[in-house]
Order: C-alpha cells, then structure tokens, then sequence
C-alpha cells in the first residue's frame, strides 16, 4: 500500500480521492438542493423554454450565480422600454427576468403594472393608431397582464401582491366586476391580506349579475362583526343589496342611508337583527 | 561504526551520503541527474564552503539538506537527524540566494515572524529580535518595510532571520550574490563572527575568493559531482613554493636574498614584484575609510 | 581580513548564547504557528491595500439606493437589496480567489516558502494558515461589506416609512391598522435580522471557493493560471443542476456527453447550492437547519480540500 502511494503520481492520487468524495457527496447536497428548493431559498434552474429566450447575459447571470444581479439590470431595461412606451420589448424583458427570478413578487405585480394599466392607458390615449387598432391592442395588453398574473399565482400561490394588481386590471381596464369580485375573493383568506379585501369582495359580487344573493351573506357577515365594518360604502351596499332583494322591514339594518344622511358609524343605532340565520328568500347569513 | 559520526565520534552537522537526485524533464521519459552519488560531511564547529559553477548541483544539495526535497538515492542527515525530519529544521538556519522576504513587514517585523514559527514568544522573542538586529546592525531601520532595505541589508536580515532560533547550523546559499563589496564585506564579517560563536556555517557559491576568505574546508562540485575536497590551505597552497612578503625592504637587503637564492642549489626565484591588493579590497578601502590608494 | 572594515556589532559575547546540545522536540501539530502564518497572511492582505475594494463596494451600494425608479417602496428596497447583496456575493468568492491565488504561488517565486519551510513548520500548518488568513480576511470584508449595506438600506428604509405614514394619515381616510400594515410590507423588504444569514450563506461560498483555490494552487506554477482555473471551475461549478436537467434527463444525448456530465458533477463542487443567499434577500423566511447543514457541508469541503492539498503539497519539491 505504501509503495502504491509512492509510486501513484499525487496529482492523480488527489484526483482519485476527489471523485471519491464527489461520490460520497452528490446524494447529500441533491436532498440538500430539493430542501433547498421547496424552502425558497434557492432558486431551481430555469425552465428550458426560459433559458432559450434569455439572451446571452442572462445566462452567464444563471452560470455565475449572478441572477440577482442580471434581473436587477433587466429591471432597468426594462423601465426604458417603459420610459420609450415599446411594450413588447418590455414584456420580453420581463419574461427573461421572471423567469431568472419567478419567487420575486414584485417582478410579476411590476408587469402586470405595466401591460395592464400603463400600456393600455397608453393605447387608450394614443393618436398614432387608429381606433380598431387601438382597441384591439388594449385588449391584447389586459390579457397579457392577466396571463402574465396568472402564471406569477402559479408561481407563488399566496401571493397577495399580484391578485391585487390583477383585480385592479379587471376593475379599472376591462370593468369587470365579476373577475374583480373573484379575485378578491381567492385572496382575502390569504396571510397578510389587506383589511379591505373583504369588503371589496362584497362590493364587487353586489355589483356581479346573479351574485346579489351571495354578496348579501357576506356583506352581512361584515357588518355583524362589529361597528368598526360599519364604513358608509359596506352600508350603502348593503341597502342597495335590501331593495334589489326585497328584503323585509324588519330584517333590515337601522343605519340610515348614508347617502340620504350622513353619519358617522358609530353614532347609528346598533339594534341590529342578531337571531336570524336564514332570511326570507333562503339567503343564509353566517 | 555510528556512519554519522566522525572519526572523533563527534555527530557531523551535516552528512551527506551517496546522494544521487535526478530530475524528470516534463512528461517525456528523459531524466537529469542533477547531484550523483555525492558523499561528503560539515564537522560541527567548521566553515564548509560547497563551490562550483552555476548548475553543479549546489542548490540541490542545499535543498536536500533542508529538507524542501527528497534524495532520490542516498541520504542527508543534518546532526544525526534525516533531513526530512521536522526536528532537523530547528537545528538550521537558512538564507536563500537572493532573499525576498515579506516587502509589507519591517525587519523588526520579520524576525518576530520567523521567530514565532519556531515556537518563539514573548519577551524572549523580543530579546532575541533586538539582538540580531544589534549583530546585523540594522537597529536603525528595524521599523522600515523591507520593501525599503537596499540588497545588502535585505541579506542581512536575511541572516539574522536564519539566526532567529539559535540554530546549530546555518546554511548560506550565495550570502553576497548582487550585494556591493561593502556589504559583501559586512556579510563575510558576519560569517567570520558566527564561526567565532560556535556556529557551523555551511555555505554554497561560485565566487571562488570568498570561498577562500571564510571557508576551513572546501568541496569543489562540478556536473553533480565531488571533484576536490579539503582543507582550504591544502587545496590551494602549492607546497613546493613559499611566498615572503616583506615590508620597508631596502634595495640591499633585496639583493642579499637573490645572492643566497641564487646560492643554494636546488632554490629558484620564481617571482618577484609588489603584491596586489584585490579590487575588491582597494573599493572597501576607498570607500570605507577614504584611506588614498596610492601607497 | 577583518582588519580592514571593522565588525558591525562590538559585542559579539551579547548576540549568541550557545548552541543546544541535542535536537528540540517539535509538536506534532501546532495552532500557534497556523496563528503565526494566518495573521501573517491578514498582515499581508491588509498592507496590500485590498481593504480598498471596500469603497467600489459602498459607490455600488450607493448607486443602488439612488435607482429612483417609479416603484413602490418595497420594490425600490428589493432592488437595493439584490444590488448590494448581489454585489457583496461576487466580491466575497471573487477576492477568495484571487487572495489565495496571490499568497502561495507568489510564496513560491519569491522564494519566501523556502525560509518558512525551512524553519520547523509542518506544511499542513502551512496551508491552514493561509487558509485561515484569507478566511479572516473574507469575513471581514463581508462584515464591513453588510455595514455598508445596512445604513443604505436602514436609511432608505426609514425614508420611506416616514413618507408612507406621512402620505397616509395626511389623507385621514386610513385607520392605524392599515398603516401598520402597509409599514409591514415595508419593513419585510427592509433591513431584518435574516439578512446576517445571507452575508453567511456568501462566508461559506467564499470559504469553499478559497479551499478549492489552494487545492489548485498546489498544483500550479502561477498567480494567473490558479486565477483562471478556478474562476472557470466556479462558473462550471454554477451549472450543475442545469446540466443535471439539459443532458442526463435527455435520451438523446450520446453515452459520451452523460458520462463526461457525470464525471465534472463528481468533480466539480456544485457552488449554486451556496446561493441560498438569494432567497434570503428576497424576504423568505430561514430554515435555519438548512443553514447549518451548509454549514457542515462547507466544513467538509474544506477538511476535503485541505487534505488534497496537502497531499500534493506534502512533499513537493521546490
């Protein structure tokens, strides 16, 4: 044996003995890397597709461990091709960075930003184009967003960020009450949710055709919570939801109509309907 | 009979036997042999000087000795100990040719470094640091980097760091190579100093005159091989002539001694005139103590 | 022949106390002489002036906190963050190796390994000395580098808070909770504890890069050539789970190209796995058991490339 590593050249030897802890160590740093992974520390490789459209520095960022960094840059390409109003090159750059950073939030709400409302406010304003065009592009742009926001959700499923800028598109651009209503539905259950989120979800499920029944329930469930929900919109709602339902007198909330009269909250007369589970008209309130 | 010791049964400070390194050119089968079957020792206590021209093997040897190689044949024992042994290394003091030693650090700096790589702390350490640099005579640029210190006095402390230990033997390789004669002097002096003190000084160099100067015993080596060894006086003294030199001789007195020259049989007058002084003397001379150079 | 200069020292009796009769013990192993050469090494580094790259760091972390793009808060402190984080990550593993490439190969051209090496010192002490003054050294830097960061991202996270809370209870229209909870999101791009784990998740990729920088380093006769080698052997050492996913899941690729795959994953250490850092950044919550895991797998690592090392070092010649 001791000749043998006398004879053996030691570069060799050193290069024998570092395949054999490659061997003993690839197991290991692959449960690692998995554990790694699901904890969201580490980023895995980029899908196949992504790595093709990336561009040449983009894939040295992913070879020298330098993503971070390559999105970053990106990220100020990007907010050129914003500054210049080229909104294709803008969402290609954001599908190079999305897909170097996909656990980054705030890439995907800037992109569903950007499409969603900068490049179709752009179309609607814009006097190069003409109308067709511009109408058609506008949609093309929502959609991008909402395809755009969607594969973000896929990505990090609580994403709270995202649904928002998400339902602002469908809100503000494509008016759609219904989307707006189930967006925010999906993320009012999620941790860190905004306060509001709740009561959007009402307000917008009022507003949805055949919903009115459902927005009640949960509007009601609101305002039983207590006087800090009793807001003038939640009241408003509410009263639209009572006439259109024809629900009767004395399963009505006592606020005043806040459009008739305005009053604060708390000052209303909190002898609220409290007994009843199920109203005419089956609607149940929780 | 103990082969490290000499006929005195007195350890060598070094022993070099049979050594034989040879060196593989890349990865094509051809070889140099760049020490051959080399035996000689340094007696504790001497000046040893190794000569030869540039490529005999010296710095070979001297690496073997010092352990940064393995003899490929043969053995090297520095006080009975191999030479790859790691207790060995605090026997010896060693001074590369052309030392480059840490250009950020200063000389005080310096030795505190090598001092602690032996082991050495404290106030010992700084004893032994002002010391050396008393006996290199660097006390007054002991806080200066070395990035400052001219060749000479990078050789000195150069020396001093060899010192630093208190090691039994110290091992100069060229000690004046590209130093000025001043300081090739200063060096020389040290040597001599370090031989007074009881230090066994084994030494490499082609510059044959400075050999001479310091060494009690000299091996010549040339091509890897031993080819003259001994003491100094008898390799370069040539024993059937004699040199008088004299001093305020008159022109008679001169003529006296051609007559009882030319009287005796068997006695020739081989050569006659003033004796030179090297040029390296007379630049010392010059230089050092204005002395005027004409006689 | 010493008549004619005098000695410089006239006290010869003072200098030299008398040689030691038999040879000196010499410890097996030694902290104190790795002490020695590590702090000689952080002497060297810091004298070599390499503390200066500290201040292209802070122009880096200033120029990120100054983007002023129009993005929320969180987004602006996001991209502070990757910047200076990013930025800091490419400094730490780029300044292991060209430290450790520096000191061992320039030890040996200048011949300054023969004077250590000829002093009793194991070469094991040798090489962890080293390695341990570039370690400090590394550390250092990226302690300095993290303070940097922190009163860039503490200041403009501060800025941002006050001129959240300003905008918001100027309106009246927002409740004290809600306030908190738009500080929160905020906060959660700002400057947090977790972030000290990043700065040590780029500690552990330096530190195994500078033990694979003198394993090659023993090997090579050059400064430049380690230099290259091992920025090359980094970079490949990114690629490892792509290559996993490119050519071994893939029937089409030739037995070769599987094998030749197969044998750099052995070889090469897969260095994307210390990129754990930039899901820290990114606010994601630590698993600290995963933290420590690395930090056993770059404890082997460097026993590993230690003992590589010294077994090339061991008894090579100079």
């Amino acid at each position: 044996m001791k000749r043998l590593f006398q004879i053996l050249p030691r570069p060799l030897l050193a290069l024998a003995l570092l395949g054999g802890f490659g061997l003993l160590r690839t197991p290991v740093e692959q449960g690692l890397r998995t554990r790694l992974v699901e904890a969201n520390l580490l980023l895995p490789p980029p899908a196949q597709g992504a790595l093709e459209q990336m561009g040449q520095s983009a894939l040295m960022g992913t070879l020298g461990g330098l993503r971070p960094l390559v999105a970053t840059y990106l990220t100020l390409e990007a907010f050129g091709h914003f500054s210049t109003k080229s909104w294709d090159s803008l969402r290609q750059t954001y599908q190079i960075i999305t897909s170097l950073e996909p656990r980054d939030e705030t890439h995907w709400t800037s992109v569903v930003w950007h499409l969603g409302i900068n490049a179709t406010a752009n179309m609607e304003t814009s006097q190069n184009l003409p109308a067709f065009e511009r109408e058609r592009r506008f949609r093309e742009y929502a959609f991008q967003a909402i395809e755009l926001a969607e594969r973000g959700i896929a990505q990090i499923p609580d994403s709270v960020a995202i649904r928002i800028q998400l339902a602002e598109v469908y809100r503000e651009k494509l008016k759609d009450d219904c989307a707006v209503a189930r967006v925010y539905g999906e993320l009012m259950d999620l941790p860190g949710a905004p306060g509001y989120s709740r009561r959007f979800h009402g307000y917008f499920l009022a507003r949805c055709p055949g919903h009115e029944e459902e927005a009640y329930a949960h509007l009601m469930g609101l305002y039983r919570e207590g006087e800090h929900q009793h807001l003038p919109t939640l009241i408003k709602e509410i009263k639209n939801l009572e006439e259109a339902l024809a629900i009767p007198k004395e399963f009505r909330i006592p606020n005043p109509d806040p459009d008739l009269m305005r009053t604060a909250p708390g000052e209303a007369p909190a002898s609220a309907p409290s007994q009843l589970q199920t109203l005419p008209g089956g609607i149940v309130v929780p | 009979m103990n082969p490290e010791a000499n006929t005195a049964g007195e350890v060598s400070a070094v022993e070099v036997s049979h050594l034989t390194k040879v060196f593989s050119l890349g990865l094509k089968r051809e070889y140099v042999v760049a020490v051959d079957n080399l035996s000689f020792h340094v007696k504790a206590g001497e000046v040893y000087g190794l000569i030869g021209p540039n490529g005999s093997g010296k710095s070979t040897t001297m690496k073997v000795v010092l352990g940064l190689m393995a003899p490929s044949k043969g053995s090297a024992k520095v006080f009975g100990l191999d030479s790859g042994d790691i207790r060995a290394r605090n026997e010896i003091g060693f001074l590369p040719e052309n030392p480059y030693f840490y250009k950020h650090l200063s000389g005080a700096e310096t030795l505190r470094f090598y001092g602690k790589l032996c082991g050495m702390k404290g106030r010992d350490l700084e004893r032994r640091v002002d010391e050396l640099l008393k006996l290199v005579d660097l006390e007054g640029a002991a806080t200066r980097r070395l990035g400052g210190y001219s060749k000479g006095m990078l050789q000195r402390i150069g020396l001093a760091q060899a010192l630093v230990q208190n090691p039994r033997l110290v091992i100069l390789d060229e000690p004046t190579a590209g130093v000025d004669p001043i300081g090739s002097r200063q060096i020389r002096d040290l040597i001599m100093r370090l031989r007074d003190e009881g230090y066994t000084v084994f030494l490499c160099s082609h510059l044959l005159e400075q050999v001479q100067e310091v060494c009690d015993r000299v091996g010549i080596l040339f091509r890897g091989r031993m080819r003259r060894e001994g003491a100094l006086e008898e390799l370069i003294s040539v024993d059937s002539q004699t040199s008088i030199t004299l001093e305020g001789a008159s022109p008679e007195l001169l003529g006296k001694i051609r007559e009882l020259v030319q009287r005796d049989e068997g006695t020739s007058l081989v050569a006659e005139g003033h004796p030179r002084t090297s040029l390296e003397h007379l630049f010392v001379r010059i230089a050092e103590r204005g002395e005027d150079p004409q006689p | 022949m010493s008549d004619e200069a005098p000695p410089p020292n006239p006290e010869p009796d003072r200098a030299t106390p008398a040689p030691a009769p038999g040879a000196r013990p010499v410890p097996l192993f030694s902290f104190g002489r790795v002490a020695t050469i590590a702090s000689g090494t952080v002497t060297q580094l810091v004298r070599m002036k390499t503390f200066y790259f500290l201040l292209a760091f802070a122009a880096v972390v200033v120029a990120a906190g100054n983007f002023n793009l129009p993005a929320t808060p969180a987004k602006e402190l996001s991209m502070i963050k990757k910047v200076s984080f990013g930025t800091m990550d490419i400094f730490a593993w780029l300044f292991a190796i060209v430290a450790t490439a520096l000191l061992i190969p320039r030890d040996q051209e200048d011949r300054t390994l023969y004077t250590i090496l000829s002093k009793p010192v194991r070469r094991i002490e040798y090489l962890l000395g080293k390695l341990g003054g570039v370690l400090v050294v590394v550390g250092v830097s990226l302690l300095a580098m993290y303070a940097i960061c922190a009163v860039m991202i503490g200041a403009r996270e501060a800025l941002f808070v006050a001129a959240e809370v300003e905008a918001m209870t100027a309106d009246g229209r927002y409740s004290d909770a809600e306030i908190a909870e738009q500080v929160g999101l905020i906060r959660q791009q700002g400057l947090r504890a977790e972030l000290g784990i990043a700065v040590l998740a780029s500690f552990f990729k330096a530190a195994v890069v500078a033990a694979v920088t003198i394993f090659l380093s023993t090997f090579a006769s050059s400064s430049l050539f380690t230099i290259i080698v091992s920025i090359l052997v980094f970079l490949i050492g990114h690629a490892h789970s792509m290559a996993t996913s490119f050519w071994l899941h893939e029937t089409n690729n030739s037995v070769f190209v599987q094998m030749l795959v197969k044998l750099i994953k052995i070889l090469i250490p897969d260095f994307q796995l210390f990129s754990f850092s930039e899901g820290i950044v990114q606010g994601e919550p630590v698993v600290y058991a995963l933290v420590w895991q690395m930090g056993a797998v770059t404890g082997a690592y460097l026993l590993v490339f230690l003992l590589l090392s010294l077994l090339v070092f061991v008894d090579k010649e100079f």
